[in-house]
């Protein structure tokens, strides 16, 4: 099975929708929260170049926002 | 052969989706993602009956009291429609879906600042988002660019996680609600530079700074960690445009008290439609009326609006 790392905010919508997604399709994932955690919040910026939230990391493929169709299609759903 | 096909997935569709499931019509909401604009609002407040919720929450209630009906749902994009006698066909990326009626519930999009700099720190101190990355801006220096009661909320946001909120407002007074406009007023990390815009977004890796118009206390340079923008809208009409439905000025889709367009069959509700005052509890009441309508059409259309023809033709 894929690794699957979701770097998200507590708050942030999108990201609830993305981790609800992945659930739905019973895809087992790592939960990043970038807020409280600096390490993680570089780990984002390094692999996305980016501080938006959610980013996807689907086996090395980065996916950034919830991207529905990128995310079927780095899993093969 | 679907009766209604609504196209956008947040609460005007829903609320139409709703009453289309309760007049038993066979009824298929189309949307690339569920939830709209409204899921990015963290603070409703103004949705009677509900004193204090989330936008993710209403959408989420409004959704599920949909779903209590034989509705369907796809989750894909609205690529294409097209007009055929008094048919429509609506297509995504892999499926072809006929209709009997449409109801455009498409929404908006982010409307940008279109400044330098603005593209190139995109997620890198430029947000559109305050409930989605503000929390990344802990006792940081924050802009939020925009006049609009939703820019005022931003702010308001932003302010329980900066240390400094800038409102920076090209007009001289902003449009926010009376009873927003009082709680910015009584907010001491929040500031209102008015009269000025936004010329460039500044920074190295991460945005630092922006430029000003006029200058702000004896700078036109304004020193910030991030800077969300709020600049308001720009109605989602272009797929209803393509098979003649009116619009404005603006974009937006003209449409009459009973949520009809010009197009017979087309009806349109929530924020993409001409109404003046833009909320959550008048997009689904636009809805609401454009299922009716939808229904009522439905009822009285004596065209022959049916597949099974098509098909025996070519069994023949």
């Amino acid at each position: 099975m894929a690794k699957t790392i979701v770097y998200s905010t507590q708050t942030c919508p999108w990201c609830h929708r993305a981790k609800d997604f992945l659930r739905k399709h019973n895809i087992e994932f790592e939960d990043k929260d970038v807020a409280g955690d600096a390490t993680a919040r570089n780990e984002l910026v390094r692999k996305s170049g980016q501080m938006g939230v959610p980013v996807l990391d689907i086996d090395g493929t980065i996916i950034v926002g919830f991207d529905q169709q990128a995310i079927e299609k780095a899993l093969n759903l | 052969m679907y009766d209604l096909i609504i196209i956008g997935g947040g609460v005007a569709a829903f609320s139409a989706a709703l009453y289309a499931g309760r007049f038993r019509l066979k009824t298929l909401v189309v949307a690339e993602n569920l939830g709209g604009t409204l899921i990015l609002t963290d603070d409703i407040s103004n949705y009677p009956g509900f004193k204090k919720t989330t936008g993710m929450e209403l959408f989420d209630r409004i959704k599920d009291h949909a779903k209590d009906y034989e509705i369907e749902i796809l989750e894909r994009r609205a690529e294409k429609a097209e007009k055929q006698a008094d048919c429509f066909e609506v297509f995504t990326k892999d499926k072809t879906l006929k209709t009997k009626t449409i109801i455009f519930a498409t929404g908006t999009k982010l409307r940008r600042l279109n400044v330098p700099g603005e593209k190139e720190f995109a997620g890198r101190g430029v947000h559109y988002c305050a409930l989605c990355d503000g929390v990344l801006y802990k006792d940081k220096i924050i802009g939020v660019a925009g006049g609009s009661d939703s820019a005022a909320k931003e702010a308001l946001l932003l302010a329980e996680y900066g240390r400094k909120v800038y409102i920076i407002y090209r007009r001289e007074k902003m449009r926010a609600e009376p009873v927003n406009a009082e709680r910015i007023e009584q907010n001491k990390k929040i500031e209102i530079i008015n009269n000025t815009n936004i010329t460039e977004i500044k920074g190295d890796t991460f945005v630092n700074g922006v430029i000003l118009d006029k200058s702000y206390k004896g700078s036109k340079e304004l020193k910030l960690d991030a800077l969300f923008v709020e600049v308001g809208h720009i109605p989602t009409s272009d797929l209803a445009r393509s098979i003649g439905v009116k619009t404005n000025e603006k974009s937006e889709i003209v449409i009459n008290r009973d949520s009809e367009t010009n197009v017979r069959g087309v009806f349109a509700c929530g924020d993409v439609v001409d109404s003046k005052f833009k909320q959550a509890i008048t997009g689904a009441a636009e809805g609401v009326v454009a299922a009716h309508s939808a229904y009522q059409y439905l009822a009285n259309q004596t065209a022959a609006c049916d597949d099974d023809v098509d098909r025996e033709d070519v069994a023949s």
